[in-house]
């Protein structure tokens, strides 16, 4: 076994030659990319980092955005309410103003309405009375006379049992308004002659005028408060109808 | 090829140079590996293909390993390991063509493969602790330990040289040997074993180098970390 020095020689340059050619052709092409990639991927990596950054900076803008829209929403509807409640405070005072002022002119005009009502029933009474009066003075007669004949005529119109009923009734009674005169009780007992008989005189002032003959059996009405009373009753009736 | 196994035959005449069959193989190895290499990082793009995704496999592996071993940057060992590691895994591989010769089968590719992990260590070595370091480091930790250190020094590119070869060489003879005594298709689950032994080969040699060559970098980092460790103290 011989040991080639050319040959080893060769090998040496040989082997050199393609550490070299593979440095330049195979590792250091190679090694480039991938530290290209890797510094892209770096910087990729830094640009979502920086990206991240601005994305929570924004986040964060965004939260104490809504935070100060959330205050300003929270014055606003403060303001609002407060608002709202003055309004609403003005329209209550408006309302009780004006209500009261509703109150106060229907109690005005209630007022006026019984005013004027108690005057119109008053100025009806006024008539009222003024027609019962002069229905019941125009039906009265002149004088003391004229009720003494008209009590003859009433009792000459009654039916004889009526009539002998009243006459013979105990406790028979002529009553007058006032004390009679000597000339009254002589033409009392000179009319009323004729039926024969003799009542107790009476006075009752409440007859206001007129003369009137009672018994237990009955009673011949004939005096200015009879009259006034029937006045009465027909107008009520009428009323009533 | 030759009558002896041990002697490289030669192809021609260069003047008055005599080029054997290892030479003229290593020269069409290396044309292969550049035209290869060539047309493979021609159109380097930032999203590979499965060619350039391959490469780029080699290489982060082999920058991974040479992180492993030695600290620091791995682009200062990766042309010397990655050259190495390719080239032998092709020139032990070549044997799978009919009628070559892988020139690592012969001992002048080892010693010349060997000679320049060699000179590596001593270069990487200088540089990094200096030269008065780097001769210190053979007295380390005492001057009874200089002749051994020396004689280490040697052998175990030597030893580096013998591994390769004797695997190498003793596969080839073993394939030529069944080839002749038996048929065609015989030697194939040898030659399928010889080229896992290659690969083997070819990454225990990258791997010894890169050892050889970073335990001279390591050693000055481990001995600037002491000094710096002695300062701190003072």
């Amino acid at each position: 076994m011989n040991f080639d020095w050319v040959t080893f020689s060769f090998q040496l340059v040989n082997v050199l030659v393609l550490l070299a050619i593979l440095r330049h052709f195979l590792f250091r092409p190679v090694a480039d990319i991938i530290a290209q990639r890797q510094a892209e991927t770096d910087a990729a990596l830094r640009a979502a980092e920086t990206a991240k950054a601005d994305a929570d900076a924004a986040a964060q803008k965004a939260l104490a955005e809504a935070d100060a829209t959330v205050a300003a929403r929270q014055e606003v509807l403060g303001r609002a309410r407060k608002d709202a409640e003055a309004q609403r405070d003005a329209l209550l005072d408006k309302a009780h103003a004006e209500a009261a002022r509703i109150v106060a002119e229907g109690r005005a005009t209630d007022k006026r309405n019984a005013s004027d009502s108690r005057a119109q029933t008053l100025a009806r009474a006024r008539d009222l009375a003024a027609v019962i009066a002069e229905r019941a003075l125009t039906a009265q007669p002149q004088d003391f006379n004229g009720y003494l004949s008209q009590l003859v005529a009433a009792l000459q119109k009654m039916p004889p049992a009526e009539l002998s009923a009243l006459l013979n009734g105990g406790d028979l009674k002529l009553i007058s308004a006032a004390p009679l005169s000597e000339n009254d009780l002589s033409m009392v007992k000179s009319a009323l002659s004729a039926f024969d008989i003799a009542p107790e005189l009476s006075t009752a002032p409440e007859l206001i005028a007129g003369l009137e003959l009672q018994s237990d059996s009955g009673a011949i009405r004939n005096s200015l408060a009879h009259d006034l009373e029937q006045i009465t009753e027909a107008m009520r009736d009428d009323q009533a109808d | 090829m030759g009558s002896s196994p041990f002697n490289a035959e030669t192809a021609f005449m260069l003047g008055p140079l005599a080029i054997t069959w290892p030479v003229v193989v290593t020269w069409g190895i290396m044309t292969a590996l550049m035209t290869t290499s060539i047309l493979m990082t021609r159109h380097l793009t930032l999203k590979p293909g499965r060619a350039q995704a391959v490469l780029e496999l080699i290489v982060n592996t082999l920058d991974g390993e040479i992180r492993a071993t030695v600290p620091g940057d791995p682009a200062r060992f990766r042309p010397l390991v990655g050259t190495l590691l390719i080239f032998i895994l092709v020139a032990n591989w070549s044997s799978l063509l009919p009628g070559i010769e892988p020139p690592t089968a012969h001992l002048e590719t080892d010693a010349a493969l060997a000679f320049i992990v060699f000179l590596s260590s001593i270069f990487w070595g200088i540089r990094s602790q200096g030269i008065g370091g780097w001769l210190g480091s053979f007295v380390r930790p005492s001057w009874l330990m200089l002749p051994l250190n020396l004689i280490g020094q040697v052998t175990r590119h030597f030893s580096l040289m013998i591994r390769l070869f004797g695997n190498v060489m003793s596969g080839v003879f073993v394939i030529s040997i069944v080839l002749s005594l038996a048929g065609l298709l015989v030697p194939i689950p040898l030659m399928a074993l010889e080229m896992l032994t290659g690969a083997v080969q070819a990454y225990i040699f990258a791997t010894l180098a890169l050892v050889f060559v970073g335990s001279a970098v390591s050693e000055a980092d481990a001995e600037n970390k002491m000094q710096q460790k002695e300062r701190t103290h003072d």
